[in-house]
């Protein structure tokens, strides 16, 4: 038994979950709190990997960072390739799982009454200190969910990462093209394994995610 | 000294008042919709009206020729919304000691005095859902004013509270009131509440200011229809000037001549001229026939008794004169609100011919015309016919 896609999939879909903390945060934030004329463009930018096809998804994600693009070649420059690298994989996971992620804070920030907001500006404290001390830990169980629907769906991505990272069994084989591949060489053992981890680890992210989310309504 | 100064406008309505307020409590009194918190969160710089100035102790908070827009943070203000606002993942300590800055021996002791002052000192621990909702207000109270704000700003603040907590509690508000030797600006929409705790009352309706004045003469001498309506006047007629001597007011109303008190405010009228008469239900005694007031002094006008209906604590009576009626479009004249012990005594339920008497002190009158009149104006305020008694039961 080969384990190197499950601690490949394990390190992409955590720092993939970092990444989108970070902007699931600032985009979650800016959608429920300000209002400016692209904010319904943006909410749509962040939700359209919900509904593109994966291969559509990489598709871009090949053509934007791909060694022919501006930003490939810097990133090549640089010695960080990511086309059919492992973090090429984490690219394409990321950009996956964001939906999740921002409609979650999304959500938990907008339960955040605007008005426990406004008194703390009353009584001196500045927009930051608002947010670290009074907007952030009441919002806190609704990001939780947030990360553990991404890390879920990070884990689970196949399309956009077979496009963007390939198949290179030891380089970038994550645990779901691992499934397709030990399909395809008639290895029902190693596939059923991999399934089956993958499918208790999705059921118990989703339950503890539920848990979360009737402790954050309570 | 807070001068406020505030002109907004939104589609289908306009925010428009200009106040200056000392150190007093000052109540903002008025219907839901009237402005009364939008005013307040101009003050703490949560709205930031189109127009306007606000200057605190000589602080320009706002000025919108200027550009001067302080951001709440450096307004000073003590600001306790409706619903308090407790942050609910703090415990009682810390929302208190939110605003509060340096060593944390000092933020302590600031904050247990401030907790004591409301009388929560043994509470410091609780999280907001641990706390009575007088005692939640308690919290808000302790932590707008630990900042040693210059104004303190209070929406709704025991609206949602029982008889009993909002007793205490306006006590309360009226020691800080005496201690603190700040502007408070207190919004309610009860006129009890408002005339207790008032050192003046500023009425609103639809955005603008109506009158400003001490609470006695906000009820007793309203300057416009519309405050009448609001101060709870239920007894107001259109009549017109008969002449004027240096004893007060000869008056009519249809056929009826009423003395009334000289009005100080207005200018003396020609004969003839439309007026708005205004006699509080409270204001009207039945009298009994074994003690006739001396009928010089008062208005006597005799009657009778065409409907009730019954508050528990208070009987209100519609009458209807013998003789030329006050309103014949109605079936009553006049409303009369009296204790219930009254009625029982005089036997009211029986004996429905009586002699009412008003004092010409008691009737308030305003020129019409000044006051945003008209006809209709009168004509929701009333039933359109008078509640029977049997038609309760």
């Amino acid at each position: 038994m080969d384990w190197f896609p499950f601690l490949l999939s394990a390190q992409v879909a955590t720092l993939a979950t970092g990444i989108n903390l970070i902007i699931g945060i600032a985009v979650g934030w800016l959608l429920a709190r300000r209002s400016f004329p692209a904010r319904d463009l943006l909410g749509a930018l962040v939700t359209i990997p919900l509904v593109l096809p994966p291969t559509v998804l990489g598709y871009y994600l090949l053509v934007a960072l791909g060694r022919t693009s501006p930003i490939g070649q810097a990133l090549e420059a640089v010695g960080v390739p990511l086309v059919f690298t492992w973090r090429g994989a984490v690219v394409a996971a990321a950009v996956s799982s964001l939906p999740l992620m921002v409609q979650s804070c999304r959500t938990a920030f907008e339960g955040v009454d605007p008005e426990l907001e406004q008194v703390a500006r009353t009584l001196g404290r500045s927009e930051w200190e608002v947010f670290r001390t009074i907007t952030l830990p009441l919002a806190w169980r609704g990001i939780l969910a947030g990360m553990i629907l991404s890390f879920a769906r990070a884990l689970g991505d196949f399309g956009a990462t077979l496009m963007v990272a390939g198949n290179i069994p030891g380089r970038t084989q994550t645990l779901a093209i691992a499934v397709y591949d030990a399909v395809q060489a008639n290895d029902p053992t190693r596939a059923g394994i991999l399934v089956a981890v993958l499918s208790v680890f999705g059921v118990l992210t989703l339950v503890a995610a539920q848990q979360l989310g009737r402790r954050l309504a309570a | 000294m807070l001068e406020l100064e505030i002109a907004h406008t939104w589609p289908g309505f306009q925010l428009q008042l200009h106040l200056t307020i000392g150190t007093e409590l000052i109540v903002l009194f008025g219907r839901s919709g009237a402005g009364k918190s939008l005013t307040l969160r101009a003050v703490a710089g949560l709205f930031h009206p189109a127009f306007g100035r606000i200057v605190l102790n000589g602080r320009v908070l706002f000025d919108s020729r200027s550009g001067v827009n302080l951001p709440p943070q450096a307004r000073r203000v003590g600001y306790v919304p409706q619903g308090y606002a407790l942050f609910p993942h703090l415990t009682v300590f810390e929302n208190v000691a939110y605003g509060l800055r340096g060593p944390s021996k000092e933020i302590h002791h600031q904050v247990m005095e401030w907790l004591d002052q409301v009388g929560l000192a043994d509470l410091a621990g609780r999280r907001p859902h641990q706390l009575s909702g007088g005692q939640q207000q308690r919290v808000a109270l302790a932590r707008a004013l630990a900042i040693q704000p210059d104004v303190l700003l209070l929406d709704e603040p025991l609206s949602a509270l029982d008889a009993p907590t909002r007793s205490d509690l306006q006590t309360l508000i009226r020691k800080l009131q005496r201690q603190l030797n700040i502007p408070i600006l207190f919004v309610t929409h009860n006129l009890a509440e408002a005339v207790l705790l008032a050192d003046r009352i500023a009425v609103l309706e639809g955005g603008r200011l109506l009158q400003v004045g001490p609470p006695q003469e906000v009820l007793h001498r309203p300057a416009r229809l519309e405050v009448a309506h609001l101060v709870g006047v239920r007894n107001l007629l259109r009549g017109q000037v008969r002449g004027m001597d240096p004893e007060g007011l000869r008056l009519s109303i249809g056929e009826r001549e009423l003395r009334a008190r000289p009005n100080p405010e207005a200018p003396p009228l020609p004969v003839g001229t439309e007026i708005l008469v205004c006699i509080r239900a409270e204001h009207i005694a039945i009298v009994r026939p074994d003690r006739p007031p001396p009928p010089e002094r008062e208005n006597l006008l005799e009657g009778e008794i065409v409907g009730e209906i019954d508050y528990g604590l208070a009987q209100v009576l519609f009458f209807r004169l013998h003789g030329p009626r006050l309103t014949p479009e109605r079936d009553y004249d006049l409303e009369i609100e009296i204790p219930p012990y009254v009625y029982e005594r005089l036997g009211l339920d029986r004996i429905r011919s009586w002699t009412i008497a008003i004092r010409p002190e008691s009737i308030h009158w305003i020129p019409w015309g000044e006051g945003g009149e008209g006809p209709s104006a009168f004509g929701p305020a009333y039933p359109a016919s008078p509640i029977k008694r049997d038609k309760l039961r």
